[in-house]
């Protein structure tokens, strides 16, 4: 997994309106080669516009796509290295597994053995060689899925373009194929754009999450720092749990901001913010801790409250607490440390520096 | 002894509840048909049926040239106009699928229309168009094209086929766009995107799929045209001559034993090509994809 600056894709300002509707609103990323990015966003969001955009199947409304430097905005769907696989497969129901994949190859005219030959090692690949003469219409979901990414990888394309393609496919099966994709992905080691609006899904499966809302790329990093670090509230809330606070500042000193919410008092990690502003904290209930006594030392935000609910999910407990102030939060406990009951008054407290004041 | 179960009192409604309509079908159909069978066999006598059994009908139609010519010529009108109706009609309703919805389902109507139109009123229709004085006759005519009127127009092969064609086009058209309609459109830019351009797509993944039409327009427009009758008598005269004229001949002449004969060998016929079909093209092309 090649992690160098290396762009594969430059997409440079592109902007895509339906009607009276923008679809995307001057979105830029670079895509590096190898890697597996995640293009995360509700329904709506432009991430299959994107993705689209990219393959040739929608033509952008203004900006560039440059693809190893080269301008590739008017080229045609079949005259990119990029091959997709659709969010509802798109098997050719008339097809055997052979032929759906042997297809993009017969198109070009490839002589027969070696068709033969390389449908047999990307159908191994994907782990489905015994299927090779069944009706894809006779699969399971599963082996769909694996039909469709194979008859995009035989092309051998620079970049595989993979939209929503687990939506159809229940829970667990869809955990198994998250697995099985990373490890796809590592031994082809081509660049991957994978779009979802599952977040567990994006986590598991990127290398770097690109977070899209209203046409907009609003974040674009490797997945810790978008997980750890969110530039804007839609990002906290979407991706992961969390506790967002809105906190007017009154003191700034010495790297730290100081404000109140809701009679509580926070402090957390100055981000340049003047007195009289309003801004967001969001901390993940990961990161809050509970205890039936105070905390000692003074780098810890302290709330008090009485727990309300428990929410075993197994490994771990959700608390929900009820504060003083009336307010609701959420605090997530390892299943062996979880030692509170509902009505038990607990103090619920972080570290200054876990919590991430937003200004939008 | 066993009380009815609520599964048989059930099975027992739904059989009392089917038998009007069952017995109406058996009487009206499948008794007056074995009649049919039956006088098929009898020997050939003008005005009454004298039953006794005898081959005699058959072996005079499989051995008399004068049947047989009928014969294949209701199979080559028949096939002839059914290939002109699904080159006519396939492209229109490829047409209809690609335009928006709406206007889709408005010039679907338009198509129906004419169809309702009485039968009579448009194969007369035909004959002010076709006719030895009709309007194409005399359009030539006065153009200088030709100097005297073409009479292969009408009571002609040629007429009836032409009017096969407009009788049964929106029963062409309306499967074909059904069926296209119900393609999802991102086969066609899967296809698109594994690198193949109109024609691929087109020969590759549309044709074969509208397999289900062409089965549904060979079981609604190829089968029921061999029996047909009434185009082939109006515009059809003697190089148009098809089966269900030759029975309605007979028929009409009381020649019984010789008219259920030759509809028996129309029956068979038909019962066999259908058999065919679902054999060539599988039961499922009739209701998936």
């Amino acid at each position: 997994m090649a992690k160098s600056a290396d762009v594969i894709l430059k997409v440079d300002r592109v902007s895509k309106r339906f009607g009276e509707t923008w679809a995307l609103r001057d979105v830029s990323l670079d895509v590096y080669r190898g890697e597996l990015l995640v293009l995360l966003g509700p329904s709506g969001s432009g991430k299959s516009t994107l993705l689209r955009i990219i393959a040739g199947l929608e033509t952008a409304t203004s900006g560039r796509l440059y693809m190893e430097g080269v301008d590739i905005t008017d080229l045609p769907p079949y005259k990119r290295d990029t091959s997709m696989v659709f969010q509802h497969l798109a098997l050719f129901p008339h097809m055997t597994v052979y032929e759906n994949v042997a297809y993009g190859l017969k198109i070009r005219g490839v002589p027969k053995e070696e068709i033969d030959r390389r449908v047999d090692e990307v159908l191994s690949l994907v782990r489905i060689r015994e299927l090779r003469d069944r009706k894809v219409t006779k699969l399971s979901g599963g082996q769909q899925q694996r039909v469709a990414i194979a008859r995009s990888l035989i092309l051998r394309p620079k970049i595989l373009l993979l939209d929503e393609p687990l939506g159809a496919l229940d829970l667990k099966l869809r955990k198994e194929l998250h697995i099985e994709l990373k490890r796809l992905h590592e031994e082809v080691g081509n660049t991957w754009i994978f779009v979802t609006h599952d977040q567990e899904e994006a986590l598991t499966l990127a290398d770097r999450i690109g977070v899209m809302n209203e046409g907009r790329l609003i974040q674009v990093g490797e997945k810790w720092d978008v997980y750890d670090y969110p530039k804007t509230r839609f990002v906290a809330e979407f991706i992961g749990e969390t506790n967002m606070f809105t906190v007017s500042i009154d003191d700034v000193s010495g790297g730290v901001a100081t404000g109140s919410w809701k009679g509580f008092r926070v402090s957390f990690k100055d981000g340049g913010f003047r007195p009289g502003e309003t801004i967001y904290l969001s901390v993940r209930p990961e990161n809050l801790h509970i205890s039936k006594e105070p905390p000692a030392g003074e780098e810890y935000n302290v709330f008090h409250g009485v727990v309300d609910v428990e929410v075993f999910r197994g490994s771990y407990v959700i608390y929900h607490i009820r504060l003083d102030n009336g307010e609701i939060i959420r605090v997530t406990v390892l299943s062996k440390d979880a030692e509170f009951d509902p009505g038990d008054r607990v103090y619920v407290y972080w570290r200054f520096d876990k919590g991430v004041p937003l200004r939008e | 002894m066993r009380s009815p179960t609520g599964e048989s009192l059930q099975r027992l409604r739904i059989f009392l509840s089917n038998l009007p309509a069952s017995a109406y079908i058996f009487i009206m159909f499948y008794v007056s048909i074995g009649i049919l069978i039956a006088i098929s066999f009898t020997v050939p006598r003008k005005y009454v049926v004298e039953w006794s059994f005898t081959l005699e009908n058959y072996v005079r139609i499989f051995t008399d040239p004068r049947f047989l010519s009928p014969i294949l010529n209701t199979f080559l009108i028949v096939t002839v106009a059914t290939i002109l109706l699904i080159i006519v009609g396939f492209p229109i309703a490829y047409y209809l699928a690609r335009v928006n919805p709406n206007l889709g389902i408005k010039l679907i109507f338009f198509l129906i229309i004419p169809v309702e139109v009485n039968y009579l009123i448009r194969v007369y229709a035909w004959r002010n168009i076709l006719g030895e004085n009709g309007f194409l006759n005399s359009l030539l005519l006065s153009l200088g094209i030709i100097d005297k009127p073409l009479s292969f127009l009408f009571y002609s092969w040629f007429a009836v086929v032409i009017v096969l064609i407009h009788e049964w086009l929106p029963y062409v058209v309306i499967p074909f766009y059904v069926n296209l309609v119900g393609i999802p459109r991102q086969l066609y830019e899967a296809a698109m995107d594994l690198g193949a351009n109109r024609w691929q797509i087109f020969t590759s993944i549309t044709l074969p799929l509208v397999k289900p039409a062409v089965l549904t327009v060979l079981f609604i427009v190829f089968i029921p045209s061999l029996g047909e009758f009434a185009i082939p008598s109006l515009v059809g005269g003697e190089s148009g001559i098809m089966l269900g004229v030759l029975i309605d001949r007979y028929l009409s002449d009381f020649r019984l034993a010789f008219g259920a004969a030759l509809s028996f060998i129309l029956l068979l016929v038909t019962m066999g090509l259908s058999i065919l079909m679902i054999k060539i093209f599988g039961y499922e092309a009739l209701y998936q994809r």
